[in-house]
């Protein structure tokens, strides 16, 4: 195996892998301070930070000469018989002073800077940088310069890294950011009339080491050191980008992308990313109702389960859409709830909302026009119930109201969560066929037409509320955390459907996902710990592993 | 060896001549039959053996040898390959480029058309500077006389070669003289030198292997065609025996010489004439009877010279001796002991400040504030502290310690290290007179607002 | 915001556009199509640079980025009908090119970098011309002024202002 000296420690590498100095580093557990390189643009090696004495060892003789000047370790490929030396005084002095050349028009505003506590120039400052300035005194503040409807940018604290300007013309294809000028008087811009702004545009934002570039969303709202960090995954399309909850007190203030070369790469789409605020939206549905005529009345929730479970029973066929917005656990347990309920039980995928058609991006992401995330994970579910139609195929939302249409079913339950408090997922015409039922279970996070409908009306919970599994259109099912409560009143749909099982305690989202891998083939590979990146689904069956 | 009493410019041969620039002079004085011969005569890597046989190295300021970057092309590349002629001219002193170009542009031409054939270019590109107006007009009507008469374009006098010249008009940046810098301004976009590797040999302009070369480099390829390996190399400073690593500094070399001289002009000399031979014999000594200070060997970048350091030989290896960069373009500039050494690096400050393409932290950050400090000084507000600040500036910016992308960077240190080295007690005195309640100061102190416009 | 106008004439897109046979890209048409506008317009306007993005298919962005690197490009306004570069680098530094460029400021009457209210003449500070065996110099237009003197600094603005009525 291709053996790299980090430091004097020997790291070993894959024949077939191709990696920077920063990246076999890391192996060894150092860590070689960088702003400009990312993995996922192109190599520039200008911020000079990197800079590392580097040289070869003679595989034969153990002889080891160093190239006489430093070196950037992002341009450096690391190969067999390769010597890094990251910790010298030459390196050292290097880093210092790319820190201090930084810091030399730079305002340091950092009481008034969002960045500060994620901030490369103060993390390196202070592991790597001179404890006293040196360079002339001239306390300014930054000014702030719209470039587009979801970032702002202030200018002055920019160090020139360019991985915004790549960042757009290399994954975005928008090319909508630019370097103005030359030499130290360089800035950031936009051209006027051609904001940044397209899908993509909050990427800029995780990509600066500086605070240079903002979130608009996020300006202001909350200091980075309160924040809690929960790995998730995004609802808002079939990618199911990687991501990161960031909140505070059941409160989400950001969502970041997580790195995931199987799905997302790097990145997130905008809609996903600021996605986020239904979750706190005053409309929100937060208590059971139970619809008598016109009269309303809130219903406690063990009373109300207790009676609903009744209700259907007596109301005739039932018939379940299982939203897409579940996790397979929940949508495990439901269908398992409808079938105690009416063994004969009608089970369909819920409404899947989508548009025209995906959007590709030169970078390699893509935001898929199915507006759901985890249609797959359903319709593998409901194969285990054996809700197939003539073709095998699983029903759809459509079939799902021809069934009510018929009135082959009396009785219903409408699972959606969709976050669109705006727009209902559900107009007045198609909410007309469940006129005539005997009883109609909603469950949503907002009203809708349909929910006026419904006989019992529960709340719904959003994507930071559930802990479970989703399975995204490559067939990979991704687990993931719950990372703030809902609102008072709010009984996630997990809670819901495990005390209508009948199970005793707290609803125990693994112990499902044991049993689903235990009954299906296709989720073997659910079973045990899941990887934080995920898993193939498709590749476990085709391996049997 | 003896240069300059009984050596005939031959680069400058046009000079004097009247319609020297014409195609019908340049015929007249032996030009083109070389190329004609060449193209039937010789294979293209025959003609990179040529070139690398003669020991021509690059005349654009790095002196890296010719013939050997031509062998750094691909072999068997199915092409296009393209060669771009640096005409970028710009380094503060230098001037050679530019007569060349207006008096005998048929000689460049031939050069370009040979280093083309050699290097299987289809295309060259001549990236001529801005400020060159009258070089454009000459270079573009001897295109057209070589496209008429049959040495350029398709199919050239039947020998299945093909070659087409273009000129492409910079925007006044100093950088677009950088090989990589011009690659990317060529390519429409801001010239920030890339990194390398890949080299342009590899990967050049429009990602395809290319070659950079000076114009200066062309002529002599051409005088190398028409006049032999062997005269080439009977001029000059032959490689050091001694020295397996040295490649010797032959041929004939445009000298500028300018400032504080009673003749400025640019004069031809087998390379390795001293400053002091070049500013006594040619440039008819120093103006108004005065005293040499310092002597900038090969345009600003490469540093100063004392009084005592002008007999060291303008050749490649020679100015290195007494602590400069090394010979860069070749331009000498004299300063005479009236000027003040604050006053000649704060111009050289200011000019790298300005020229800086602003892509890597230490150029950037480097050039600025060095300027910031002189003119700090020379309001009267520097401190001793400040030379120790520019001399650690002077040592750790540039490609030679590695902290930077191009060699800009260390055109900007050397004048800041020679200065400070050689004229220290200048600087000291400077400041005390200038400042003497605030010279002792260490701690940092509030910044001047800024006044030069740049 | 743009303007609905159209600023480059049929005669500049054509001369851009004869020039493309000469790249393999249509990038490497940007600076020569900058200079082809700016050569007559004497300053590219912002609606000039869409115009350009769109015939060479890029972004406005992307025309800007390479247009302000050069810091050679006129753009908020023309400057004026004379161009005068002044040389300000070494050599002509030591033979008193500052002082000529202060004393040709002081008499137009603007500061270096500025151009006179009038818009007849630009007078900027350049970095070497290439003409240092005539330090002091300048360039205006396509004509090398040598050895300027006060005096020749004078008589060239007189001859400025004579033709600029």
């Amino acid at each position: 195996m291709p053996t790299v000296l980090v430091d004097g420690q020997e790291v070993e590498i894959d024949a077939d892998e191709r990696l920077n100095c920063i990246e076999v580093a890391r192996r060894a557990g150092v860590e070689i301070p960088h702003y400009c390189w990312h993995p996922g643009l192109s190599v520039v090696a200008s911020c000079r930070m990197c800079l590392i004495q580097a040289g070869t060892r003679n595989a034969e003789t153990g002889d080891v000469s160093m190239v006489p000047k430093l070196v950037p370790g992002c341009q450096t490929p690391a190969k067999d018989g390769t010597v890094i030396v990251t910790n010298s005084e030459v390196v050292r002095q290097s880093r210092a002073r790319v820190e201090e050349a930084l810091l030399i028009d730079h305002p340091i505003d950092c009481p008034i800077c969002d960045k500060a506590g994620e901030c490369l120039l103060q993390d390196y400052h202070f592991e790597h940088g001179q404890s006293e300035r040196r360079a002339d005194i001239h306390p300014f503040s930054s000014r702030r310069r719209d470039v587009g409807p979801t970032v702002t940018l202030f200018v002055d604290r920019c160090i020139m890294c360019t991985r915004c300007v790549r960042f757009t013309r290399e994954v975005s294809g928008t090319a909508e950011l630019m370097v103005s000028a030359r030499g130290a008087k360089e800035e950031i811009d936009t051209f006027p009339g051609f904001p940044l702004d397209n899908k993509l545009s909050g990427n800029v934002v995780d990509l600066c080491p500086v605070g240079a570039l903002g979130d608009k969303d996020f300006l202001y709202q909350q200091r980075v050191w309160f924040l809690k960090k929960t790995e998730n995954v995004c609802g808002g399309c079939a990618t199911g980008c990687s991501i990161v909850t960031e909140h505070n007190q059941d409160t989400v203030y950001r969502l970041k992308p997580r790195e995931n070369q199987h799905v997302n790469k790097w990145w997130m789409c905008d809609e996903g990313r600021y996605g986020w605020h239904h979750l706190h939206d005053a409309t929100r549905i937060v208590e059971v109702s139970h619809r008598n005529h016109t009269h309303w009345n809130t219903v406690e929730w063990t009373s109300a389960l207790g009676q609903l479970t009744k209700d259907l029973h007596d109301a005739g066929r039932l018939a379940v859409a299982v939203s897409p917005m579940l996790t397979i656990e929940e949508a495990w347990m439901l269908c398992a709830v409808a079938r105690a309920i009416d063994p004969d039980a009608y089970l369909a995928m819920g409404h899947v909302p989508s548009t025209d058609h995906d959007e590709s991006f030169p970078g390699g992401f893509t935001i898929r026009r199915e507006k759901s995330p985890n249609r797959i994970g359903i319709e593998m579910i409901l194969s285990m119930f054996n809700a197939l139609t003539e073709n095998s195929t699983v029903p759809e939302w459509k079939e799902f109201l021809e069934q009510i249409r018929t009135e082959a079913v009396q009785s219903a339950w409408v699972t959606a969560g969709y976050p669109t408090p705006e727009t209902s997922w559900c107009d007045e015409e198609t909410a007309a066929v469940f006129d005539n039922m005997n009883c109609l279970v909603v469950q949503d996070l907002f009203r809708s037409p349909l929910s006026k409908r419904a006989t019992w009306c529960l709340p719904a919970s959003g994507f930071a509320e559930r802990h479970g599994t989703w399975v995204n259109c490559g067939h990979r099912a991704q687990t993931f955390e719950q990372a703030i409560r809902p609102p008072a009143g709010v009984w996630p749909e997990g809670r819901v459907f495990w005390s209508l099982l009948g199970r005793q305690g707290l609803y125990d989202p693994e112990s499902i996902r044991e049993t689903i891998a235990k009954n299906s083939v296709g989720f073997a590979a659910l079973s045990g710990d899941m990887p934080s990146l995920g898993v193939d689904l498709r590749l476990q069956q085709v391996t049997g592993t | 060896m003896k240069p300059s009493d009984t050596f005939q410019p031959v680069l400058l041969e046009a000079a004097g001549i009247q319609d020297g620039f014409s195609i019908k002079s340049y015929r007249s004085r032996g030009g083109y039959a070389p190329l004609e011969k060449l193209l039937v005569e010789k294979k293209p890597a025959e003609v990179v053996d040529l070139v690398k046989s003669s020991g021509l190295r690059g005349r654009g300021g790095a002196g890296f040898m010719t013939g050997l970057k031509w062998t750094f092309l691909p072999k068997d590349h199915p092409g296009p390959i393209y060669l771009c002629v640096n005409a970028d001219e710009s380094e503060p002193g230098t001037f050679n480029n530019r007569i060349l170009m207006e008096e005998d542009p048929h000689q460049v031409l031939e050069g370009i058309i040979i280093s083309a054939y050699a290097t299987r270019a289809s295309t060259a590109y001549i990236y001529l500077r801005y400020e060159y107006p009258k070089s454009w007009d000459a270079l573009q009507k001897a295109i057209d006389e070589a496209y008429e008469a049959g040495l350029l374009g398709d199919n050239i006098q039947g020998s299945g070669f093909s070659l087409d010249i273009y000129l492409h008009r910079g925007a006044a940046a100093y950088i677009c003289g950088e090989e990589t810098g011009l690659i990317e301004s060529l390519e429409g976009k801001r010239a920030w030198p890339r990194i390398k590797p890949p080299f342009p040999a590899i990967e050049g302009v429009f990602r395809k292997p290319t070659v950079v070369n000076n114009i200066e480099t062309m002529a002599c390829v051409a005088q190398i065609a028409r006049r032999g390996i062997e005269w080439f190399r009977s001029i000059g400073i032959p490689a050091d025996p001694d020295n397996p690593r040295d490649p010797g500094s032959y041929g004939p070399k445009l000298y500028c010489l300018s400032g504080h001289v009673e003749k400025p002009g640019c004069y031809e000399a087998p390379l390795g004439i001293t400053a002091r031979e070049l500013i006594n014999r040619f440039g008819g000594g120093v103006w108004k009877g005065r005293r040499v200070k310092a002597v900038i060997p090969g345009g600003i970048s490469m540093g100063l010279m004392t009084e005592d350091e002008l007999d060291t030989p303008l050749d490649f290896t020679g100015p290195g001796t007494v602590g400069c960069l090394g010979l860069g373009t070749a331009a000498v500039v004299v300063i005479d002991d009236t000027v003040s050494i604050v006053d000649f690096l704060h111009n050289s400050c200011r000019f790298f400040a300005h020229e800086s393409c602003g892509q890597c932290t230490p150029c950037r950050e480097g050039t600025n504030w060095s300027l910031r400090m002189l003119e700090r000084i020379r309001a009267g507000k520097g401190r001793l502290r400040d030379l120790d600040l520019l001399a650690e500036i002077g040592d750790t910016m540039g490609m030679m310690p590695g902290s930077t992308i191009c060699g800009l960077a260390d055109g900007a240190a050397w004048p800041i290290k020679n200065s400070i080295t050689k004229f220290r007690d200048e600087f000291e005195n400077y400041i005390k007179q200038t400042n003497p309640t605030g010279y002792m100061e260490t701690d940092p102190v509030p910044a001047l607002p800024i006044v030069t416009t740049h | 915001m743009i303007a609905n106008r159209r600023i480059l004439t049929d005669d500049m897109v054509a001369r851009i556009e004869a020039l493309a046979s000469r790249y393999p890209t249509k990038q490497a048409l940007t600076l020569p199509a900058l200079h082809i506008v700016h050569d007559e317009l004497r300053h590219v306007p912002l609606e000039a640079v869409v115009e350009i993005a769109k015939l060479l298919d890029l972004a406005p962005a992307e025309v800007q980025d390479t247009l302000t690197f050069y810091q050679f490009f006129y753009q908020t306004k023309p400057h004026g009908k004379v161009r005068a570069f002044v040389c300000r680098s070494i050599s002509c530094a030591l033979r008193g090119g500052e002082q000529v460029l202060d004393h040709l400021c002081k008499k137009a009457g603007i500061k270096p970098g500025e151009t006179t209210p009038d818009g007849t003449i630009t007078i900027e500070p350049a970095e070497c011309l290439g003409a240092c065996d005539f330090a002091p110099c300048m360039l205006a237009g396509n004509d090398l002024h040598k050895d300027l003197t006060r005096e020749k600094a004078d008589a060239f603005l007189d001859s400025v202002g004579r033709q600029n009525g």
